[in-house]
């Protein structure tokens, strides 16, 4: 298990969502062991003795968002409820515990609350996030965490403004520092991919790898595929995108075979694209900015539809991309996303992620993730310019 | 009282006596229902052989059941296992346990032997006895067709009045309580059957916390591939698993000497869509609907079902399995043990038998005719009384189902961890192993697998206490069912706090086994998994087990539940710490 928690660690630390100092992960088989950040380590190990799970997760968020939810959060709130639809499917919401009701020994009060959710928010310390069977399930769900902390706290800035001290100037430093430009200068693709299975896979493999690397979406969610022939190639569910060698799936058109029972939960919308637009190959995942936008909507004053993440019947747009909504796997994205998609060759799901494809190789697919995702960061930061200068500013 | 009725009908057979009692409440809030509260019923009883009259034979409902929860229309069947001699449970779903819960109760509770064949009617306005003479000895169908009016009907069939050790208990729809033989535990009481009926229904704490959470499920159904994704379980059934399973290398064929079948495509999930028109069917009011039925309306068989009576003993033609399911069915016999019983005489004798010859011993092993006397004890005493002991694919003289334990390493130490035998809806590790969910692990290490083991036998513990489905764990976490169940009862419930319940259920059902003989001896694999390589493939090696590593394993599994060296409980009387 130590292997494992180093390999989460390296993770959590490449992809920037925890501190470098701030990181540690306990695991038991018949004994436990805790590792990383001594203080935090203490307390993973303490917590996750009190509990019939196999790993935790105790880490420092390289950003401040989830502190500043629960500053910003009302005096009764004990819980930050996720707008985000794969954050909401599998977290339902996230408790937190503030400063105040810290003291003396947290991990009893860590353990209770672990013993009803995924993950934690302690203010002042990080997010703490649990793993049933294996550590890779914990850095899931703290990646969960920390994705719909971030999408919350950026939705909720662009309502409400900055409300607590220092909140801009480290707003500020996220905007400047810790974005990156996104590109996808650089990269190798195939151009016209071949019907070579060996070929196919290999590609599948590296732009996995490019879109985790290239901090377009968090390694775990979102999935992959292409089509030749008779044959669809997918990314497994529960698969992660830098390592998806022996996780690709190969899944007879006419599904004479049930092999395919293990592919991505979105095989249905990925077929449905694929017959409605003569795509070779699609890519889906979460970038937060095209999450957050997709949220946006200037009707909800005067809307109906309440649950607007499964029920909108509207095709709404985002700098040419239209957004839909629906649930996923069997609910109603598959019916949604592939008669909108091929027009531009990307399409948003509400509070979900991207789609797009390529019509010859990935080329196409990942430089319109990229474009879709900087026009929504773009488009983020206009509306919070615009905004909120007139927003009340304490 | 919300979710619970809090009543049980105590069945004194050899007195011919029905009486609603109470059940303290505690127990109901410590043990749940269905598994749970069935294996704490039986803590003055557990040492009783299981023919003796005196040990209770338990049909047990869940809070949930009633409630339009996903998949909880079902109950437990709690007894000792004749095949097994260990503690014995079983979840089944349809109708009856639904009607039971209407007709007022949490448990019905059997005990005594009776002088003459009965049946007995549950309502809510009468419970009681009536002779059942003419019933004795008809097949399953039709004892169903006689008793319908009466509400819904569960019973035996031949094979259970004949004492088959591997005899199920069959449900009117086709559902069966099976595996271990409970069949003939009712058998041995003189009971042919049970009908139930009422019209009560199950009070809900809080309607919209329940409406919440269970939005909450059906929205993780659907984002499961293998529920509810196009080439899962709710469009192919569990044969859904036989592409998967022969891709794997771990589809067991010819008693296990190898784990492919070139011809496993003749029953895969496309092929029994494609042959015999198959529709959905399932428990009662479950959404899933994983069961398939043929357009006559007849039950085709399960996953374990078509690979036993398929490969495991070399037949490839579709409609001779689904012949020998239904006749299963109709004589009241366990498909797997029936299978793996026959595979493994196949083997000793040099020949598997081919299909003709597996329809006439199935039905002489019912009556007990000719050779069928020796195949009704079960694989183990059968190739004990062969002077071949080593070709008996069980644990625990539980016929192992179809899930080769070299193809995952999870599913090997899981076989021997399971307190009612060779089984793999205990732990259930396919989940992980095989199917990625809640997340993969690599089915081919043994790393982290004795703590994933220990904490799903609890998990599933509590699923089975519930009462609710395994399959619905394919999406739903106990998360979400922690919700239902607070919504439900107004008892507050979480994962860790029904973790622990299961745990509770778990620990008592090994201390049982424990008291009547049972010890890490019996915590073992057939020598071949350790010796015999499977059918490499497809770049997949399949190697023997390493016996070595697999008993390090085991010991760490023992530390981990508490337990010593011999994986028994030391001078702990754990019964006085529970309640
Ligand atoms: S999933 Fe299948 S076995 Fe489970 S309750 Fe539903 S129909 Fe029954
Ligand atoms: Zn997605
Ligand atoms: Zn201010």
């Amino acid at each position: 298990m130590r292997d494992q928690i180093s390999k989460y660690t390296g993770k959590l630390l490449a992809d920037r969502s925890a501190c470098v100092d701030g990181i540690a992960f306990a695991a038991q088989d018949d004994v436990l062991i805790a590792a990383g950040a001594p203080e935090l380590a203490a307390l993973a190990g303490a917590t996750l003795s009190r509990l019939n799970s196999l790993a935790l997760v105790a880490a420092r968020p390289s950003l401040p968002f989830a502190d500043f939810l629960i500053a910003r959060a009302g005096q009764g709130e004990e819980c930050i409820v996720p707008q985000d639809t794969e954050t909401r499917t599998f977290l339902h919401d996230i408790p937190f515990l503030r400063r105040k009701d810290l003291a003396g020994d947290a991990a009893p009060i860590l353990a209770r609350l672990l013993g009803n959710r995924k993950g934690v928010i302690v203010e002042g310390v990080g997010i703490v996030a649990v793993g049933a069977i294996t550590v890779e399930q914990s850095f899931i769900n703290y990646s969960s965490v920390f994705h719909s902390t971030f999408v919350k706290y950026l939705q909720d800035v662009l309502v409400d403004g900055f409300l607590l001290p220092g909140e801009r100037e480290a707003f500020d430093s996220f905007r400047q520092e810790w974005l990156r430009p996104l590109s996808a200068s650089g990269l190798d693709f195939v151009g016209a991919l071949s019907l070579e299975k060996e070929e196919i896979l290999a590609e599948i493999e590296r732009v996995g790898r490019y879109t985790v690397e290239r901090g377009l979406v968090d390694s775990f969610f979102g999935n992959i595929s292409a089509v030749a022939g008779e044959r669809i190639y997918i990314s497994q569910t529960a698969a992660s995108l830098d390592e998806l060698k022996g996780c690709i799936d190969p899944v007879p058109a006419d599904n004479s075979s049930t092999t395919g029972i293990t592919a991505s939960s979105e095989l249905l919308a990925h077929r449905k694209i694929y017959e409605q637009t003569g795509a070779r190959v699609i890519l889906h995942g979460h970038p937060k900015f095209s999450v957050v936008m997709s949220m946006l909507c200037d009707k909800k004053a005067e809307c109906a539809i309440k649950d607007c993440w499964k029920d909108c019947p509207h095709v709404r747009e985002l700098g040419g991309t239209p957004v839909v909504a629906g649930e996923i796997g069997a609910g109603g994205l598959a019916k949604r996303v592939p008669p909108v998609i091929g027009a531009s060759g990307s399409a948003i799901v509400y509070g979900h992620g991207v789609f797009t494809l390529g019509r010859e190789g990935f080329g196409e697919a990942f430089a319109a993730m990229v474009d879709v995702e900087n026009f929504c960061r773009e488009e983020y930061f206009r509306r919070l310019g615009s905004t909120n200068g007139s927003k009340s500013d304490c | 009282m919300y979710g619970w009725t809090g009543k049980l009908l105590h069945v004194d057979l050899t007195r011919g006596i029905c009486e609603r009692r109470e059940i303290p409440t505690e127990i109901l809030h410590a043990y749940l229902g269905g598994r749970g509260l069935g294996v704490r019923l039986m803590r003055d009883y557990f040492r009783l052989g299981p023919f003796e009259p005196d040990l209770p034979l338990i049909f047990a409902v869940g809070p949930l059941c009633g409630s339009n929860s996903p998949t909880a229309a079902r109950l437990s069947c709690v007894s000792r296992s004749p095949l097994t001699g260990t503690i014995y449970d079983c979840s089944a779903g349809g109708r009856f346990a639904w009607r039971l819960k209407a007709a007022g109760l949490d448990a019905v509770f059997i005990t005594g032997k009776s002088p003459q064949p009965v049946f007995l009617s549950i309502d809510p306005a009468r419970d009681e006895l009536h002779p059942a003479q003419l019933l004795w000895g008809k097949g399953v169908k039709e004892t169903v067709a006689a008793l319908s009016e009466r509400g819904s009907v569960t019973t035996i069939g031949p094979a259970g009045e004949n004492g088959v050790l591997f005899a199920n208990i069959m449900m009117g729809e086709g559902n069966s309580i099976g595996r271990g033989g409970l069949g003939a535990v009712m058998g041995a009481k003189g009971l042919k059957a049970i009908t139930a009926q009422g019209d009560g229904t199950t009070a809900i704490a809080d309607k919209e916390r329940f409406d919440r959470a269970r939005g909450d499920v059906m929205r993780l159904f659907r984002a499961s591939p293998v529920i509810f994704g196009e080439l899962g379980i709710a469009e192919y059934g569990t044969p859904a698993l036989v592409d998967l399973m022969a891709q794997r290398r771990m589809a067991p064929t010819e008693n296990f000497r190898s784990t492919f079948f070139a011809d496993s495509g003749n029953y895969s999930g496309p092929a029994i869509r494609k042959e015999c028109g198959a529709k959905k069917e399932g428990c009662y009011g479950c959404p899933i609907q994983c069961k398939k039925a043929s357009a006559a309306g007849e039950p085709l068989p399960e996953y374990e079902t078509v690979n036993h009576f398929g490969g495991l003993n070399g037949i490839s033609d579709l409609h001779a399995i689904v012949k020998a399911n239904s006749l299963c069915n109709e004589l009241g016999l366990d498909t797997i043990s029936a299978a793996a019983t026959l595979s493994a005489f196949g083997e000793a004798r040099g020949r598997f038998p081919d299909a003709a010859e597996v329809a006439s011993l199935l039905a002489d092993i019912a009556y007990r005719h000719g050779q069928g006397e020796l195949l009704s004890l079960g694989s183990r005493r059968m190739a004990e009384l062969l002077g071949k002991p080593e070709l008996s694919m069980s644990v625990k003289s539980l016929e192992l189902p179809a899930y080769d334990p070299r193809g995952a390493y999870g599913m090997a130490l899981a076989y021997v961890t399971s307190n009612r035998g060779g089984c793999h809806l205990r732990a259930y590790p396919i989940s992980h192993e095989i199917l990625r969910k809640p997340v993969p692990t690599d089915r081919f290490s043994f790393s982290g697998k004795a703590r994933i083991i220990k904490i799903a036998e609890d998990v599933n513990a509590a699923v089975d206490s519930l009462v609710a489905c395994k399959f619905a764990f394919f999406g739903a976490t106990l998360e979400e069912y922690g919700e239902l169940i607070s919504a439900v009862t107004g008892v507050e419930y979480g994962p860790e706090s029904l973790k622990a319940i299961g745990e509770r259920i778990y620990l008592t059902e090994r201390f049982y086994n424990c008291a009547n003989g049972f010890s890490h001896t019996h915590d073992m694999l057939p020598r071949r998994f350790f010796e015999e390589a499977g059918s490499a493939g497809e770049g997949i090696d399949v190697p023997p087990i390493d016996r070595a590593r697999f008993e390090e394993e085991l010991q760490k599994y023992y530390r981990i539940r508490g337990l010593d060296e011999d994986g028994r409980f030391g001078d702990r009387d754990l019964l006085a710490e529970l309640p």
